[in-house]
Parts: C-alpha cells; sequence; structure tokens
C-alpha cells in the first residue's frame, strides 16, 4: 500500500500544513468533467520527488516556494479544485479555487547522506500522501511537500490524483513551477474536451484486459489490497543492458520488461503472469503540453509460459502490444470502480519525460524518484530516467511475499549488480 | 378605469417632488429671499431721491477725523480677532491603503477547507460558519495574514509583528511616495491597532523604521475598536489646532494574526469569517502651502460614545471561552444598539450638516410628536441633502443593511462600502478609507463634494467624519483598486452556494 505519512517516525518529520491557491478567482459554477480515461485512474496517484543540492536550494524560503504557485494554478486552475459527484454518481471536478495542501517537514539527514542509500524507495517518505475521500469535497487532489535537510538541501515530494493527469502531466506542472520561480511569464495551452478524448478506429469490440473492475470503494480512492505491497529500486545503466542482454533490439525499456517479467513468472512458478499491461507516453505526442490522461495503456498477452521463453520471443511479442485507450474509455461508467496500474503486471515507461528540466537557479535536481500509489495486486514496474542521459532507474512494487524471491531472480540474471539485504 | 389609475399616481408623486424642491429652495436661500425685497426697497427710494439729494445726504454727515480713525481701528481689530480666533483648516493631504499579495489570498472553499480540519470535531460550529460566509458579503479576493494560513493557524508574537511590519510599512512607503513627504519632516505620528499592542508600541516600531525626529509627537491608540480611525483623525485635529505649521500622520490598521480565535464557541467565531487584512496610511496638515494639493477639508468630525449604558458596553466583548481561548464575543443585540448609536450620533451632527429645510421639517415633526400626537412617525432627515458621498463602515453586511434603511439610501450611495466588503473584508478601522479609495477610483470625488464617514466601534461608539473634496480627484494609476476597480460594482448574492 506505500507508506503513510506519521508524525516523528524515521528522520522526516516537523509536518506543517497549509494551503497555496490560485491569484484570480475562477468564475463561480466552472467545473471540470473528467474522460473515461480520466476515470480509470482515479484510485491511483502519482508520486514524484525532486531532491535539489544545498548550493541550489539552501537560500530557498517557504515563500519563495510557495508564490510560483500562484501563476501556475492561475494557467491551471482547475487542478486545484474539489470533487464532487452527479446525479448520477459520475464523478467530476468543481473549480472553486479550493488549493493545494503545502506541507513542510524537515530531515535530519543531509542531501549526501540521503542519497547514499541506493535503493531510492527510501524517497517515499518525501511524499505526504493521502487519498481522496472519505471527504470527497474537502480532498486535496494535490499535495506538495517541502523537506529541508539539515545541510540546506531541499527535497519537493508531489502527491497527484492520476484522475487529472498522467506523469507526463506532472512534469509539465512543475516545469512551469520551476520557469515561474526563474522570474519567466509562463502560459499553459487551455485544453477543450475535444483534445482529451482521442478517437481509436481499430477497436475490436474485445473487452479491454488492461483493466480490472473492483469491489465498490465508495467515495474513499483507495485501492482494494489482499496483499501489502513493498517497493524497491535500482539503478541501471542503457550500455550496461544492452551488453547483458544482446540481440534483443534497440528497445532498452522492452528488454527490460522482457526481463523482469521472466524473473516474476520465475518466481511466481504455476499462476505466472501472461498478460501485463504496457503504460507508454503517446508517440503521436499530443501536443501542445497540457494536464491530462494521454499516456498509451497497451496490453500484452501471450500463449506461452513466460518463465520457460527465451527473451527474444518475450521481447517480440511485446512488440505486438495493442492500445486499449478507447476500450477503456467505452467501458469505465459512471459509478463503477476500476484500476489500471496492477490489473495485471504493469510497466510503466517514463524514460523520456523531462523531470529533470525542473531547473532551480540553472541546477537540475540531484535525483528525481517517480512511482505510483494504489497499485493492484498485479505489481507494477515504473521506469524513469536517471540523472544522466544513460541512466534509468527502475521501480519495483510487488506483494511482500514476492519480493524478496523476485530480488534473487533479478541479481541471478545479472540485473541488480548489488543486492541489497 | 385601470390605465388611468397609475397615471394620477404618478403625476401626484411628480407634483410632490416639485413641492419638495421649490420648500427645500426657499427655506434654504430664506436669507436670501429676504434681502431681495429690502434691496429693491432701497433702490426704488435712491432712485426716488435723485443725485443731488444723495450728496445732500452725504454731506449732512459731519464725518470727524478720530472718528474715522477709531471707527475704521474698530473694524480691523474686529476681523483680527475674528481670524486669530477661527480654527485653523485641517488638509488632508493624501492617503494610501494597502493591498495585500496575491499569495495571502483566501477563497470561500479553503476557508471552509480550513475550518473543518481545525474543527474538526464539532460540526454544527463548522455549519455556522459556513452559514455566516454564505451570507456575509465577503467575495473570493479577502485576504489573510499568512500564519493564518497553517492547519492550525500559528499566531506567535513573531507572525504578529511581521504582518504589522508588512502592512504599515508599504503603506507608509506608498504614502511617502505619493506625498514626497521626507520622513525627517513628519511632526505628529499617531498609530492605532486596537488588539495587537506590543512593547515597544507600533508607532515606536514605524519611528525606528523611518528614523524620525527625536522631537516627534507620536500617540499609540489600541483597543478602541473599529472606530479608532475617526478617533485618530480627531486626535490629530486637536493637535494640529495647538502646533502650527505641522503635519500628522495617521496609520490605521487592524494585525488579524494574534487574534484569529481558536476555540469553537459559536458567538466568538464570527470575527474569523468577516475580519482580514488591510491598513491605511494618512497625511493631514494644517498648512497653508498645502491648501492647493490636499484632497479634502475636514468639516466636522462628531464622536458619541454609549458606554455609560450596560448593554451597549457589553455587546462587543473581549473574554475567555470555557476552553481559555480568547475571542471576542458579539451580543445578538449588536444591530439594534448600532442603530441607537447612530441616532445619538445623527442627532448632533445633524444640525451641523443639514440644510435649513430638513432642520426645520424635523423640529416641526419633534414639536408635532411632543405636543400633538406622540404616534406620529418621527422624520428621518434626508441626508442625501447634505452629502454626495457616504462611507459606512463594512462591518458586515448587516451593518450596511441597516443604515440604508434607517437613512433611507440608494444602493449607489452604499455601492463603495458593499464593494469594499466584497474586495477587502471587515478592515476594521482603515475600511473607510478603502471605502474612500473606491469613490475617487471610479472618478465620482469632485471639487466640493461632501463625503460622510461613519465608524462604529466596540465600546459602543459612533463616530463621524465629515470631509469636504478640495480639488476634483482623477483616477488614480495605482492604489488598492486599481487592478480590479473595472471589474465593480459586482452583483452580491444574498446567499452565495458554496
Amino acid at each position: 500500500m506505500g507508506r503513510v505519512q506519521e508524525e516523528g517516525s524515521g528522520p522526516v518529520h516537523g509536518f506543517r500544513l497549509s494551503t497555496v491557491s490560485s491569484s484570480r478567482p475562477t468564475e463561480t459554477g466552472t467545473t471540470h468533467e473528467p474522460t473515461g480515461l480520466d476515470l480509470a485512474m482515479k484510485l491511483h496517484y502519482i508520486k514524484v520527488v525532486y531532491i535539489y543540492s544545498a548550493e541550489t536550494a539552501r537560500d530557498l524560503t517557504v515563500m519563495s516556494v510557495k508564490a510560483p504557485l500562484f501563476p501556475v494554478f492561475d494557467q491551471i486552475s482547475w487542478i486545484t479544485g474539489r470533487l464532487r459527484r452527479h446525479e448520477s454518481g459520475r464523478p467530476y471536478i468543481k473549480c472553486n479555487d479550493c488549493g493545494t495542501r503545502f506541507v513542510e517537514s524537515h530531515c535530519d539527514l543531509t542531501v549526501d547522506e540521503w542519497l547514499r542509500v541506493p535503493d531510492r524507495s527510501v524517497d517515499e517518505s518525501l511524499v505526504y500522501h493521502q487519498p481522496v475521500g472519505p471527504d470527497m469535497a474537502f480532498s486535496p487532489l494535490i499535495y506538495l511537500q517541502m523537506t529541508r535537510f539539515s545541510c540546506g538541501g531541499l527535497a519537493l515530494g508531489l502527491s497527484w490524483a492520476h484522475i487529472m493527469g498522467d506523469p507526463l502531466s506532472l512534469s509539465h506542472v512543475f516545469n512551469l513551477w520551476a520557469r515561474a520561480f526563474a522570474g519567466e511569464k509562463i502560459y499553459s495551452h487551455k485544453t477543450s474536451e475535444l483534445e482529451r478524448v482521442f478517437q481509436n478506429p481499430n477497436s475490436t469490440g474485445a473487452k479491454p484486459e488492461s483493466i480490472k473492475r473492483v469491489d465498490p470503494v465508495g467515495d474513499l480512492w483507495v485501492t482494494p489490497s489482499n496483499s501489502k505491497m513493498t517497493t524497491f529500486s535500482f539503478n541501471l545503466t542503457v550500455k550496461d543492458i544492452k551488453s547483458k542482454f544482446p540481440a534483443n533490439g534497440d528497445d532498452v525499456f522492452e528488454i527490460l520488461i522482457g526481463v523482469i517479467w521472466k524473473c516474476i513468472a520465475k518466481v511466481r512458478g504455476g499462476s505466472d503472469p501472461v498478460t501485463i499491461t504496457v503504460i507508454r507516453p503517446d508517440p503521436n505526442g499530443l501536443k501542445p503540453r497540457a494536464v491530462r490522461n494521454s499516456q498509451v495503456i497497451s496490453s500484452v498477452h501471450v500463449g506461452f509460459s513466460v518463465a520457460e521463453a527465451s527473451l527474444e520471443e518475450i521481447v517480440k511479442s511485446i512488440g505486438e502490444a495493442s492500445d486499449e485507450r478507447s476500450k477503456i474509455d467505452e467501458i469505465v461508467d459512471d459509478v463503477s470502480d476500476f484500476i489500471v496500474y496492477g490489473a495485471n503486471l504493469t510497466f510503466v515507461d517514463l524514460s523520456e519525460v523531462d523531470f529533470y528540466e525542473a531547473k532551480v537557479l540553472g541546477k537540475s535536481p540531484e535525483s528525481v524518484y517517480c512511482n505510483v500509489q494504489g497499485i493492484g495486486d498485479g505489481g507494477a514496474v515504473v521506469v524513469s530516467p536517471g540523472v544522466v542521459v544513460d541512466e534509468r532507474v527502475a521501480t519495483v512494487t510487488l506483494p511482500g511475499d514476492d519480493i524478496e524471491k523476485v530480488k534473487c531472480e533479478m541479481d541471478k540474471c545479472g540485473l541488480i549488480t548489488v543486492l541489497v539485504k | 378605469m385601470p390605465d388611468q389609475a397609475p397615471m394620477p399616481e404618478f403625476s401626484s408623486s411628480v407634483k410632490l417632488k416639485y413641492v419638495k424642491l421649490g420648500y427645500q429652495y426657499l427655506v434654504n436661500h430664506f436669507l436670501s429671499f429676504l434681502l431681495i425685497p429690502i434691496m429693491a426697497i432701497v433702490a426704488v427710494e435712491l432712485l426716488r431721491m435723485g443725485p443731488e439729494e444723495i450728496l445732500n445726504v452725504w454731506n449732512s454727515l459731519e464725518f470727524d477725523l478720530v472718528q474715522v480713525l477709531c471707527s475704521s481701528f474698530f473694524v480691523i481689530f474686529i476681523s483680527t480677532v475674528y481670524f486669530m480666533s477661527k480654527p485653523r483648516t485641517i488638509y488632508l493631504v493624501d492617503y494610501s491603503c494597502y493591498k495585500p499579495p496575491v499569495t495571502c489570498r483566501v477563497p470561500f472553499a479553503t476557508f471552509m477547507e480550513h475550518s473543518r480540519l481545525i474543527l474538526k470535531d464539532k460540526p454544527k460550529s463548522v455549519e455556522f460558519q459556513m452559514r455566516i460566509l454564505e451570507r456575509s458579503g465577503l467575495g473570493e479576493e479577502t485576504c489573510l495574514p499568512p500564519a493564518i494560513h497553517y492547519i492550525p493557524p500559528t499566531p506567535t508574537m513573531d507572525a504578529a509583528r511581521s504582518e504589522a511590519q508588512m502592512v504599515i510599512f508599504t503603506a507608509m512607503d506608498d504614502l511617502f511616495e505619493k506625498t514626497g513627504l521626507k520622513p525627517k519632516d513628519v511632526d505628529i505620528l499617531i498609530v492605532n491597532c486596537s488588539l495587537f499592542s506590543p512593547t515597544p508600541s507600533l508607532s515606536a516600531m514605524v519611528i525606528n523604521k523611518y528614523k524620525l525626529r527625536s522631537n516627534i509627537k507620536s500617540f499609540n491608540l489600541s483597543g478602541m475598536g473599529c472606530s479608532a480611525g475617526l478617533i485618530s483623525v480627531d486626535l490629530a485635529r486637536d493637535l494640529l489646532q495647538v502646533h502650527p505649521n505641522s503635519n500628522a500622520i495617521i496609520v490605521s490598521t487592524e494585525i488579524i494574526t494574534p487574534n484569529y480565535y481558536q476555540g469553537n464557541e459559536r458567538a466568538m467565531l464570527l470575527p474569523n469569517c468577516l475580519f482580514r487584512m488591510g491598513a491605511a496610511a494618512i497625511l493631514m496638515s494644517n498648512r497653508r502651502s498645502d491648501r492647493w494639493r490636499a484632497k479634502y477639508k475636514l468639516s466636522h468630525l462628531v464622536r458619541t460614545h454609549r458606554g455609560a449604558d450596560d448593554k451597549s458596553f457589553f455587546c462587543v466583548y473581549e473574554q475567555e471561552d470555557r476552553e481559555g481561548h480568547v475571542g471576542i464575543n458579539l451580543s445578538k443585540d449588536l444591530m439594534a444598539i448600532a442603530g441607537e448609536a447612530l441616532k445619538a450620533n445623527i442627532t448632533t451632527i445633524g444640525p451641523l450638516v443639514l440644510p435649513a429645510s430638513e432642520q426645520l421639517l424635523f423640529l416641526l415633526s419633534l414639536i408635532g410628536r411632543k405636543i400633538f400626537n406622540p404616534k406620529l412617525k418621527p422624520y428621518i432627515p434626508d441626508f442625501k441633502l447634505a452629502f454626495e458621498h457616504f462611507c459606512i463602515h463594512a462591518g458586515g453586511r448587516a451593518v450596511i443593511d441597516e443604515l440604508q434603511k434607517n437613512l433611507q439610501l440608494s444602493g449607489e450611495h452604499v455601492e463603495a462600502s458593499r464593494m469594499t466588503l466584497h474586495r477587502f473584508g471587515n478592515t476594521s478601522s482603515s475600511s473607510l478609507w478603502y471605502e474612500l479609495s473606491y469613490i475617487e477610483a471610479k472618478g465620482r470625488m469632485r471639487r466640493g463634494d461632501r463625503v460622510w464617514q461613519i465608524a462604529f466601534g466596540s465600546g459602543f461608539k459612533c463616530n463621524s467624519a465629515v470631509w469636504k473634496c478640495n480639488r476634483t480627484i482623477k483616477t488614480p494609476k495605482d492604489g488598492p483598486w486599481s487592478d480590479c476597480i473595472d471589474r465593480y460594482p459586482v452583483f452580491i448574492p444574498e446567499v452565495v452556494k458554496l
């Protein structure tokens, strides 16, 4: 389920909550209607942590971090709204300028000490996360935690309700913040209803496999789960992957999927997963950048046992993934609850997302951690960019029982060079 | 016939209007009317007498040199005494209102959400606050200081001081820039802030920041409520009568940070919903050289204190609740008491400002009620004849509604008060200056216009100031209304659905 913030537990403490809104009032009665694809994501939350070094962030005060948020929210004011339901039960966002929750905290360690830990999932404690509900009308959709390290460095952790948009949207908003911080005049395109819904003429009529209906959760938007989900994270380089697993094509992400899928299949033995979900950015890149769910969600189904198959076979079948977005859009209704991440084993490709463009005083963050909250029992692997172009960070979330065995398998095949015990 | 029935009503009301106008013109210019027949008689007499007779009358008057000298000396002496004993004209050179930064904005939804989180065990209190906010007449752009944005609020003394510095110094910097006054030239400084009174005082804080002179006459008024702004003006006026060739700076503000009520008694939660950040800095002067650039002249200032009556004294009372949280308890009789205080104030100011026609009518109606029929409705003088503009303290929607009803004012007369309440909330003693600024921003202030500022405050006090506009004021390019005046006036619904 992920670690929930608790006062006083661990080195991060001293939470002070406040709210940040926009500078201009939104017209009364404005609403934002989520599409079917948006609603499919409602039980998921994106968490991203940006860590800045002491030299960069030493002089940043709380006010200097809060102030650039105002012009950003002026441009995209609906993300500061609150959820309501229509009479039909379909959720929508009331644009009442309620704001985002801003959390200040302190960490007893320095940035260097914090970044020394190779398993970056420790960054989960730098994101203040609360799910939507039980009072939907009073639940912020975005939480921003500002953690001051003892050396003066800063971590900015965002918890972002996936119903609003995908990780590219989050990066877009945060980059706008960084540009507003630098004093630039920012502008974000207002997306009309039309630009958020897309037509896919290849709809075959079969039910989408990447989405699963779950038991009704009511107004508390938490993914129901049978097991405690655990996260671990490791770094890898493109060169390394290509040298260890040669002749599997050029797409590092697909190679990674293949390797990890195989490891997990070996661990799960009898019930090895034959269907996975692959989430990647849309190559037709809906420009200009805006806040919406635009990732391509496709499903891969194989007829053979993944544990036994060769890597080439697996990678080849990944290439035949089918885009299921329009099917998802159709199947989602007003009241049912669904999950996408973790409905099956899910692989998310964020390696091309411009997280490191969020420059403060000209410097990129020292580290960016990205994960999803509310992953179902199928588990998920999120691949995000590293500090340098060649590097990737893979964050794996699986049921707690499987995780040690999966780590062993990954060690055996050479994916993780240092096993963190 | 149905069509004809409205016509007689309309024509009779038009006739009545002309009768009223005629009556007012007659009574107000009574002396002039008296003079006309006298002048006519004298002119007729002179014409009848002819030039030689006039010369004979002139020569028959024997003028002695001593007599001439004595009478002219007497005339000069009387006029000198008159000019010396006349009170100095007090000018309002200029003023400046604080405009809070957008980072302090508190939309309704945010206020309610914070309220729910802070008072999570008292849903009835939250419900109460929501109903107050819906009917308050406030808008979505009012501002609270940074310390109050926290859940729960963190009202430390440091935070209160920094709010005071932020609001007061910004307003004063703006005033110095507008008027070109140098800090070393300030003779009198009066700061009024009711609920925050640290040591050293806020006036000492201002003197320290701007390095004012060591022989400055500084005063710090605290605890005097929302009407303290006009009390400061009264004090400045008295001081400027005594000290020739001087100027005075008045700073009116209310510091919200330390006074945010943290308990859950309903009567004490009301101020949290209405009070917002604001400040005003005013430059007053008695120098002759300022009369060209001054915006207003102070005509009258009337203070009425109802503290002798127990009910009035206790109606706005700061006290601890059962849990020990300090807050301001507003009694349910507040509106009635305000009405009485206003009546008392009007009784004093009426004769000073009302034209003779209204005073006569009022006198006749008073005699009528006392002698003939006590059940006769009391005549409420038409103050619209005495003033062009009204600035009613934006204490809350109920106060403005009550005064509009009592004084029979139109929507346009109370527009400045309502719009100030909407845009800035209840900024306590500085609200009168935001309202005046609104009227100027709308370009309605002409030379010779008379303005009536009415303020209510704890105690219970009702203070009035009457200003006369000294020069037509061009729409200011800066000021608290500069970026939003085009959106005003807005329609404020009776209940805003949250």
